[in-house]
């Protein structure tokens, strides 16, 4: 079987040659400034340089927690992050961000929004608007460059917030549940789609989602978060099917069968 | 079947035929008839005097706003008494949101601001602020100055709170995006708070006008020598219903018209946001 | 356990200085009354206002009333006018939004009334209803009734339209969908109305007692300032600030009751 279940990443293999490291990170909130949250315990990720990590756990397991304090947007509680060996302290255009609700700017059309990035930069208009005009075309959505979100379906938005992110040509990519509110032909289109554009453009992606399918026909490996809070490792898997790959291939449906056994999802 | 039941309903909704009643239950068919009949209980009111002498009919205010326009009343013309009331209100105006909305946004982005100046605020804030209009006659007699005052004062508080809220209730993880784009502080607010607080702002706007001109009206009901709020005054002093209705008139109109012109200024500077159908 | 209770504390600063602040602006303006910075005949200091509170409580002179009889004058006429603007306003607006006979009709007459602010009926009101509580009500249920128009109209407006035609494939007659579904969903709309009514209720009073009253809290600001007695101003002020927020609060309880009680 190509599918081989390997343990939790210990440290012990090195650090050396891996992207990014999260080293036994933990996260508690304060929440209505009383109540103590822990949302996640004692995570410990290696990602190696463009390798497609799925991050894969039920809703309210800390998966947009875990992503934004890879992104830099939030402090873990203990432990730590390093990208290239270096400590991650805050965000920076080195990591681009999709968030799981889109976040565009409702005052900006869809030009602005993909251009907010080499704009905060100082990159001159002629040259930006090039850039941008580069990523809009790469997501199809040539043509609505004038368009405000509002006018936008929601699988258009999603991908104006792909766009935006990619545009600063970040090494590292970060995706919250990118497909989560799209239909599923859309969804299997923007699937094809994101994998078309990491295969062109080799970066790391690290790709939150709740949907098992999707996880395996995207990732190289599977990181499984345990549903309750906090959220804890709960398994890695290894996914050396060859890509394009097919939901109906039997190896394909065997892993699927795998990951949900082992975890509490199901479907 | 039900479905079906239905498809047919619509149909024949759609090729419903032309009426008597589709007329009468007409949009515009209907504001035809109550604009007639409100005009004409007015003229019926006036003529029997039903409230006493007090109400002029439609046409006495008329040719009483006519006559404005050509003879001066106590010095002014009738656009020069809308001057005066559309002046001291563009001068409250613009001082009052000149400071009320930047100390908005910086009470809303530093906590020490906020800490300092909210309380005093809300000390302040209940205050309606036509009841400052004794003290300001104290402190600045009864000239441009008082008046003034009263409409900074009134236009003050919706400004400061609308601004300030407008950026408390900004979504967080917008300034996350400018962030993760490599923004620092400045660019975040630049870019984010300003903005998207515009609509806030400009709600905040819209309200300090009608506040503004109530204040103006109570100010000039008090004292003054020129202005709508004089003329109507005047007309209740010299026993003229028709000044005094004219009065009401002319207020009602310019104070539409200002109201117009904010919101169109707020359609020019904020595309993005859509329309919510109604009033 | 993921949840646990902590206490957290606001940094020490951010505490003070709001005391600070307050302590800082009641001080300055004794400071300045005392020091006579400004005149007396133009302000008052916060300690001789005090002392014309204490005063006011049991004597009526020089203007008329003693203090309580100023502010319960005020709630009455406000309340009557409050109340009557509630109870044509919100009906009004709701049939609006959802007859179109009663929006075709109803609405040229107030959005001809609408632009005119409260205060300019003053005059005409003297001279139909006198000085009375008769036109000072009339004055605060034109206010009122404004607020509440809208807030029901746009409520109805924003029914979600699934909820009205799910209604319709079951059959449901245009009466019945407004009272089971239109007015429902336009509540929290209406109850942001009491609020917002009741606010423009108080300015417009003070607005008309200013002009055409002989007791009520407007009216001793009124005196003061022909008797050239400032600490009488600034009292009134205080009052009618103190007044209108002690009845907001009792209105947002009875909003919060009411929310509750639909809820259930
Ligand atoms: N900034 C914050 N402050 C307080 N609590 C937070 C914060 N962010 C997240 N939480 C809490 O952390 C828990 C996990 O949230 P998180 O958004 O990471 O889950 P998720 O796995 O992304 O869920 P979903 O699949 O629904 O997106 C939630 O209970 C949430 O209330
Ligand atoms: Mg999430």
């Amino acid at each position: 079987m190509s599918v081989k279940e390997s343990g939790v990443v210990s440290q012990e293999k090195g650090q050396d040659g891996y992207k990014i490291v999260c080293e036994r990170i933990s996260k508690e909130f304060i929440q209505k400034g009383t109540q103590r949250v822990h949302v996640l315990e004692d995570i410990s990720v290696a990602v190696r340089k463009n390798e497609f990590v799925v991050i894969l756990g039920p809703g309210q397991s800390g998966k947009t927690t875990l992503l934004r304090i890879i992104a830099g947007l939030e402090i873990p509680t203990t432990g730590r992050v390093l990208l290239d060996g270096r400590e991650v302290t805050g965000p920076g255009p080195d990591r681009g961000l999709v968030f799981q609700g889109y976040m565009l700017f409702p005052w900006k059309t869809v030009m602005g929004n993909v251009e907010i990035g080499p704009k905060l930069r100082g990159v001159p208009k002629k040259e930006r608007r090039e850039i941008a005009a580069r990523y809009i075309k790469l997501v199809g959505l040539d043509g609505f460059e004038n368009h405000y979100p509002h006018q936008l379906s929601g699988g258009m938005k999603q991908r104006v917030g792909i766009a935006r992110a990619y545009v600063n040509s970040p090494e590292v990519m970060l995706l919250d549940e990118p497909f989560g509110q799209l239909d599923a032909q859309t969804r299997y289109y923007m699937e094809k789609e994101t994998v078309r554009i990491w295969e062109t453009e080799r970066r790391t992606v690290i790709f939150v989602t709740n949907n098992i399918d999707e996880a395996i026909y995207l990732g190289d490996r599977i990181i499984t978060l345990q549903g309750k809070l906090p959220g804890r490792m709960h398994a890695v898997y290894e996914v050396d099917l060859p890509r394009p790959r097919e939901h109906t291939d039997m190896k394909f449906l065997e892993l699927r069968h795998i990951i949900t056994e082992a975890s509490e999802l199901t479907l | 079947m039900e479905a079906v039941a239905n498809e047919v309903q619509k149909t024949v909704r759609e090729k419903r035929p032309f009426t008597l009643l589709t007329i009468l239950k007409n949009r515009w068919f209907l504001y035809a008839v109550s604009m007639v009949f409100f005009f004409w209980l007015w003229d019926f009111v006036g003529e029997r005097r039903i409230l006493g002498s007090s109400l002029a009919r439609p046409h006495e205010v008329l040719i009483q706003l006519a006559d404005m326009v050509t003879n001066p009343l106590a010095g002014k013309s009738l656009f020069g008494h809308i001057w005066a009331s559309t002046q001291r209100i563009l001068i409250g105006f613009v001082i009052a949101s000149v400071v009320a909305v930047p100390l908005g946004l910086l009470m809303a982005l530093n906590p020490y601001i906020n800490a300092v100046v909210k309380p005093v605020f809300d000390l302040l804030k209940p205050m309606p602020p036509i009841a400052w209009i004794s003290i300001s006659i104290l402190w600045f007699g009864i000239g441009e100055a008082s008046k003034v005052f009263i409409i900074i004062i009134g236009t003050f508080v919706p400004c400061l709170l609308n601004s300030y809220n407008g950026v408390r209730l900004i979504e967080p993880e917008l300034y996350d995006v400018v962030r993760m784009l490599g923004g620092n502080r400045r660019q975040e607010i630049i870019n984010v708070c300003f903005p998207a607080s515009f609509p806030a702002i400009f709600a905040g706007l819209q309200i300090s006008l009608s506040i503004a001109w109530t204040c103006v009206l109570a100010a000039e009901l008090v004292s003054a020598r020129s202005g709508l709020g004089f003329v109507i005054i005047l007309g209740m002093n010299l026993a003229r219903p028709a000044l005094i209705v004219g009065g009401m008139v002319v207020i009602a109109v310019v104070a539409w018209l200002t109201t117009l012109l904010v919101t169109a200024l707020e359609k020019l500077v904020c595309p993005w946001k859509r329309e919510i159908e109604g009033m | 356990m993921a949840y646990e209770e902590v206490k957290v504390k606001k940094p020490l600063a951010l505490r003070l200085l709001p005391i600070a602040s307050l302590v800082f602006f009641l001080g300055t303006w004794q400071l300045i009354v005392d020091f006579e910075v400004l005149p007396s005949s133009m302000l008052a200091s916060p300690w001789q206002v005090i002392q014309l509170f204490v005063v006011k409580l049991t004597e009526a002179n020089p203007d008329g009333a003693v203090l309580a009889r100023h502010a319960w004058t005020s709630i009455q006429e406000a309340f009557t006018g409050y109340i009557l603007s509630l109870i044509v306003g919100i009906p009004l607006g709701l049939f609006m939004g959802w007859f179109v006979v009663a929006e075709g009709l109803a609405r040229p007459f107030f959005e001809m009334i609408r632009p005119i602010p409260p205060i300019a009926w003053i005059p005409l009101t003297i001279f139909w209803f006198g000085i009375g509580l008769a036109g000072k009500v009339f004055i605060i249920w034109i206010a009122g009734i404004v607020p509440c128009v809208i807030n029901s109209y746009v409520g109805v407006r924003m029914t979600n339209p699934t909820l009205i035609q799910m209604a319709r494939t079951y059959g449901a007659t245009d009466w019945q969908i407004f009272t089971q579904i239109c007015i429902p969903s336009a509540l929290p709309m209406v109850f942001g109305a009491l609020q917002i009514a009741l606010a423009y209720c108080w300015t417009n009073l003070v607005g008309a007692e200013l002009l055409a009253a002989d007791t009520g809290l407007g009216f001793l600001i009124t005196m003061g300032r022909r008797l050239a007695r400032p600490d009488m101003v600034v009292l009134g002020m205080i009052s009618v600030g103190l007044t209108g927020a002690f009845i907001g609060v009792i209105i947002d309880r009875v909003e919060k009751r009411l929310l509750a009680g639909i809820r259930r």
